[in-house]
């Protein structure tokens, strides 16, 4: 039950959203949480890394179990919880629509990690990179491939009509990818460019379970503008 | 039915080696398959274009559906043809969870490795500083500590005592290592693990023809 999970995270950062996102979605509520702050290196101590040795998060403990990855904490909550709150990932065992829909889902889902790994790359690149191994030229071509990535994804939007990134209905995928997207707007994105891409972030940003675990210092501090040139 | 599906793939390429062996763990020999070649830039044809717009291999069609992500086609396969082959996921929610957690952790290593083997591949040869070789070979290295901790108490498999879907996601990345020089003196685990599912057969059947009368390549010897 809720109360034998505990969530550490960090406001802002798209895998730990993912797994608020899904906990609300199952009707979770009431799990033990705790907001970490990166900037003050929490993430790497003893009580984090005694969940998850890598010292990152999200760290995700329910009783004995413990799952740090995002993805694999979002799996595990559906397949735990398949009969309460929302159907994430329909039945496998069904109509060939549902086959369909299901493949579509998991597509997309996956996908969603080349779209954050190409959008931590440009975020993070100072972080990443020490100042003397920076080039411009590297920093454009990791714009470029960021562009290219949302080009795609734009793509994607405009041959689902139901709004959602898999169809007529929320689903898995949406728990993983909106984290990612929305991070984008926060930090710039043009909402003229990406015309498909702003209308997905202001249709999810209502549904209740992203306003439950919008992250808190959003609120109060306007993003960079990372991305207002993408 | 392993004639609905098509798998265009390329010898070596860790992603499509997962395709390939859980196609062979669900009993689904027969399956339409192309192999391509990166070096003659086939992943970018117009038959790739068609599954794969991203131009990727591998590119992967169950019926009609396009799955080129590999993880997903692997859960895919492993949801619609669950009551055949070996189960990949068990029912016991322990396991299934250490599975998740280290099919997706996979991603890290693959990543780390891919720093330090695409070198100069990724990065254009003004940009290229021996601090940045350094720290992706330091990187590297401490993942590879991680995953021998894993092994410590294996019994050949990644998770458990049975092979499941986290070995199809894992062995691929851990044999991409060793094929490229890793030393089985530093890393007795991993060398063991590899050594011992080498023989499995769907392992043995999806094994790299590339790999089967080349050289091992020496780059990853002083990690």
């Amino acid at each position: 039950m809720a109360k034998d999970m505990t969530l550490w995270w960090a406001s802002g950062s798209p895998p730990c959203w993912r797994v608020l996102i899904a906990l609300e979605e199952k009707n979770l509520q009431g799990y033990n949480q705790k907001l970490l702050s990166f900037q003050k290196g929490e993430h790497k101590s003893k009580e984090v890394t005694d969940v998850n040795p890598r010292g990152q998060l999200p760290a995700f403990k329910y009783g004995d179990i413990v799952i740090n990855e995002s993805y694999g904490a979002c799996f595990f909550l559906e397949s735990k919880f398949k009969s309460q709150g929302t159907k994430l990932i329909p039945d496998c065992a069904g109509s060939d629509n549902n086959c369909a829909l299901i493949a579509l889902i998991m597509q997309r889902m996956f996908e969603g990690n080349t779209l954050h790994q190409k959008i931590a790359e440009v975020i993070m690149y100072n972080w990443r990179v020490p100042e003397n191994e920076r080039h411009e030229s590297a920093f454009k071509r990791l714009k470029e491939t960021l562009t290219g990535e949302l080009q795609l994804w734009e793509g994607y939007l405009q041959k689902t009509p139901g709004g959602f990134l898999a169809g007529e209905n929320f689903s898995m995928a949406d728990v993983i990818v909106f984290p990612s997207v929305a991070i984008l707007f926060h930090m710039g994105l043009s909402e003229d460019k990406y015309p498909k891409l702003s209308e997905y972030y202001k249709k999810l940003q209502v549904r209740p379970s992203i306003k439950a675990t919008w992250p808190p210092t959003w609120q109060e501090t306007p993003g960079q503008e990372i991305f207002k040139d993408i | 039915m392993a004639t609905d599906i098509t798998l265009l793939w390329a010898s070596g390429s860790h992603a499509c080696w997962r395709v390939m062996i859980a196609l062979e763990e669900k009993n689904l020999q027969g399956y339409n398959q192309k192999q391509l070649y990166f070096e003659k830039g086939e992943h970018k044809s117009k038959e790739v274009l068609e599954i794969n717009p991203r131009g990727q291999l591998p590119a992967f069609k169950c019926g009609d559906l396009p799955l080129n992500e590999s993880c997903a086609a692997c859960f895919h396969l492993e949801c619609k043809y669950k009551s055949q082959g070996t189960k990949l996921i068990p029912d016991c929610e322990e396991g299934r969870a250490l599975i998740l957690q280290r099919v997706f952790e996979v991603n890290a290593l693959a990543e780390k490795s891919s720093s330090v083997l695409y070198y100069n591949w990724r990065v254009p040869e003004g940009e290229r500083h021996d601090s940045a070789v350094k720290r992706n070979k330091e990187a590297l290295t401490a993942e590879l500590k991680l995953w021998e901790g894993y092994l410590q108490a294996s019994s050949g498999f990644i998770v458990g005592k049975n092979f499941s879907l986290a070995d199809v996601i894992v062995y691929p990345a851990v044999a991409y290592l060793f094929q490229n020089g890793l030393s089985e003196q530093r890393y007795p685990k991993l060398a063991e693990y590899y050594k011992g599912l080498m023989n499995r057969p769907s392992i043995k059947a999806s094994w790299p023809p590339t790999w089967k009368n080349a050289p091992k390549q020496e780059t990853l010897k002083d990690i």
